[in-house]
């Protein structure tokens, strides 16, 4: 199998995974104005799937521990490695499985979105993003704190369903999840330009104007979470597919809310060519710091790091101070090529010119 | 189980969160800006307590008052670079909040370079794991070991609560904030400048950040991240307080506090160990079952009482 090149790969890998979150991030803000502070909670429970249902599954299926020993870090890797083994004899088996966890995760992502509609529908502003956000910090603490889940503080292996084709693992991994993240960018894409993308956009605008037309805001809003629900749980999902491991640690807010909220508002919200350029833009910055490592560490008397941290924070006040829209504003979404509008309407006039020459 | 010390660290942090909690509601109320940024100002208050610790001697307690100048004066830094614009083109709740998260990476970012700076360049190895609590001073009052954060803490509390009290039910400055929570344009026609209001609620929210921030680290291992992760506290202090008087935010952080403290305590014996690790839940489960039960929080139930 083909082996990229790691850089490109490490690029192709954060670009795919932050534009899957961030898809899913704008359909919820972008088109209904939900202030999503939670985007962890979907990710993350992605995430515990994976880690810790298909593999159960298997090792049952095989005949090895699969209750409170699969997640003791004392067994968890041996068996892992047996599932695997076994695994790499069964191709078309690896590939169900794979497909079987991504929808998995897809429904347990939309049961959350669907719960999370409880709130979404009562509250608004500040007190939404912050039950949101509450609610997904409660689920990443569970995951740390309770071993027996997906191994706590040590975390756990998961099954690798690709190890079939020996060497290139995880560039067949990072090509799938690209492949999957424009899956679903055409997907977002045709959601905005759909009757129900216009419909959210028009609960978005005036609530009371869209339900005077005779749309239920209350669906709309929980159909909402529900499908940005599933798309962030099957990223939480490929992410620690590629990862190979699950470390509840490395699911923060900061790298699963804030930052894809950062990418989001840098491009601009409620477009999706936005979203793309902004993710693109942050994942070259990052990889570039990442890179340059050393050479800007001669220069600058700071750790890296905390260089990153400092650039996101200013792209975020200086998008919000002096271009709210974003670097591409949204534009209203036309349904039909514009040529075919023109058309039309250009038939309109004539129609109405022949009809006013009649009454003449 | 429960014993003097466990009741008395909880009362501190209760005390803590119950500051952090009022300095949210108050920037809340006056700005309608819901402060991401309390994680790194309650940091910074650490960091200061420390560094004039170390470098000055003494007690801690002494410091706490130039942690909250330095929190205060970071809320003001916002205020002024960041909010001021936004209030003035009328930003929609999203992006005020948002805004102040940069500010938090931000500021983040600096409190970590800044630590990094006490470790490498003045060589202090604990500057980001110190436990200041080893620096407090016991007291023996009739023979019962105390620690004089016991006592100066419920102090500080109080005081700040009687200040704020008399601020806005004695002053002319306090009754202007009021009357611009209240309504900014009828303010405004009545020649008050809203400026000031927000500028002063920006100072005294960061400052009782940093406070907040100097009494946790009396219990807490300090660490740059310290705000970071208890900030999820303060916001479920503040929005079961209600998030919109201040009086209710001591109130709720305080209860949340308190509960996340001694509830895992209480229930340890009965239904086993487990339950401690499962600590940081409690608060958030107050928070959520507060705002689907009384989403106007406890400041609303507090004034129903009082008035009838």
């Amino acid at each position: 199998m083909i082996e990229l090149n790691p850089i490109i790969e490490l690029i192709i890998l954060n670009f795919s995974i932050g534009l899957i979150v961030t898809i899913s991030l704008n359909i919820e803000v972008g088109f209904l104005r939900i202030p999503q502070f939670g985007r962890l909670l979907a990710v993350i429970a992605g995430a515990i799937n994976v880690a810790a249902i298909p593999g159960r599954i298997l090792a049952l299926y095989l005949g090895l521990p699969a209750g409170i020993e699969y997640s003791d870090h004392m067994y968890n890797a041996r068996i892992v490695l047996q599932i695997d083994n076994w695994l790499s004899q069964n191709p078309l088996l690896s590939v169900c499985i794979f497909l079987f966890s991504l929808i998995l995760a897809a429904i347990i992502g939309g049961i959350i979105g669907y719960l999370c509609a409880y709130p979404a529908i009562r509250l608004k502003g500040a007190y939404l993003g912050i039950t949101l956000l509450t609610f997904g910090e409660i689920l990443a603490s569970i995951a740390w704190n309770y071993p027996h889940l997906v191994g706590g503080t040590t975390g756990i292996f998961v099954i690798n369903p690709f190890k079939f084709i020996g060497k290139g693992v995880s560039s067949l991994i990072t090509l799938t999840i690209l492949a999957i993240a424009i899956l679903l960018f055409i997907y977002s894409e045709l959601l905005a330009r759909s009757p129900f993308g216009r419909m959210l956009k028009a609960i978005r605008d005036s609530e009371v104007a869209a339900e005077v037309y005779g749309k239920d805001a209350v669906k709309a809003r929980s159909q909402t979470l529900i499908i940005g629900g599933a798309i962030a749980a099957v990223a939480g999902a490929l992410w620690t597919f590629y990862t190979g491991s699950m470390k509840a640690a490395t699911y923060t807010r900061l790298t699963w809310t804030f930052w894809p909220w950062a990418f989001m508002m840098l491009g601009g919200v409620g477009n999706n060519l936005g979203i793309f350029v902004g993710v693109l833009l942050f994942t070259f910055t990052r990889i570039g710091i990442i890179l340059y490592k050393h050479q800007l560490g001669n220069i600058l008397p700071i750790a890296t790091e905390w260089l990153e941290y400092i650039l996101v924070g200013l792209a975020i006040i200086v998008i919000i101070l002096f271009r709210p829209q974003g670097l591409i504003p949204e534009r209203p979404t036309l349904t039909l090529p514009r040529q075919d509008i023109e058309i039309i309407k250009r038939k309109a006039i004539e129609s109405s010119d022949t009809e006013t020459s009649q009454v003449r | 189980m429960l014993d003097v010390t466990l009741i008395a660290k909880a009362i501190v942090y209760s005390i803590s969160i119950a500051l952090g909690a009022a300095g949210i509601t108050l920037i809340y109320t006056a700005t309608k800006t819901f402060n991401f940024a309390h994680a790194s100002m309650v940091g910074w208050g650490v960091y200061i307590v420390f560094t004039f610790l170390y470098f000055y001697g003494g007690i801690p307690h002494v410091y706490l008052p130039i942690a909250f100048l330095f929190s205060g004066a970071l809320g003001i830094i916002t205020y002024l670079l960041v909010n001021r614009r936004l209030i003035m083109v009328k930003a929609s709740d999203i992006n005020l909040m948002m805004s102040t998260l940069g500010v938090d990476l931000i500021y983040f970012a600096f409190l970590n370079i800044f630590a990094d700076y006490l470790m490498y360049t003045h060589k202090i190895g604990i500057a980001k794991n110190f436990v200041l609590e080893a620096r407090d001073i016991e007291l023996n009052v009739y023979g019962a070991n105390i620690k004089l954060t016991w006592i100066i803490s419920p102090i500080v509390l109080v005081t700040v609560f009687v200040w704020l009290y008399t601020l806005f039910t004695r002053t002319r400055l306090g009754i202007a904030m009021r009357a611009t929570i209240e309504n900014p344009e009828l303010a405004q026609l009545q020649g008050i400048n809203p400026d000031i209001v927000y500028l002063l609620s920006w100072f005294i929210g960061g400052g009782m950040a940093g406070l907040a921030g100097s009494i946790l680290a009396m219990i807490f291992t300090g660490r740059p991240s310290i705000g970071m992760e208890t900030v999820v506290t303060f916001f479920a202090g503040s929005i079961v307080g209600g998030l919109y008087t201040v009086y209710g935010s001591f109130i709720g952080g305080f209860l949340v506090g308190l509960s996340e403290y001694l509830i895992p305590s209480l229930l340890a014996p009965v239904i086993g160990s487990w339950i401690y690790s499962f600590k940081m839940v409690i608060p958030l489960i107050i928070m959520v079952v507060t705002l689907l039960l009384q989403p106007s929080g406890l400041g609303m139930l507090i004034e129903k009482v009082i008035k009838r």
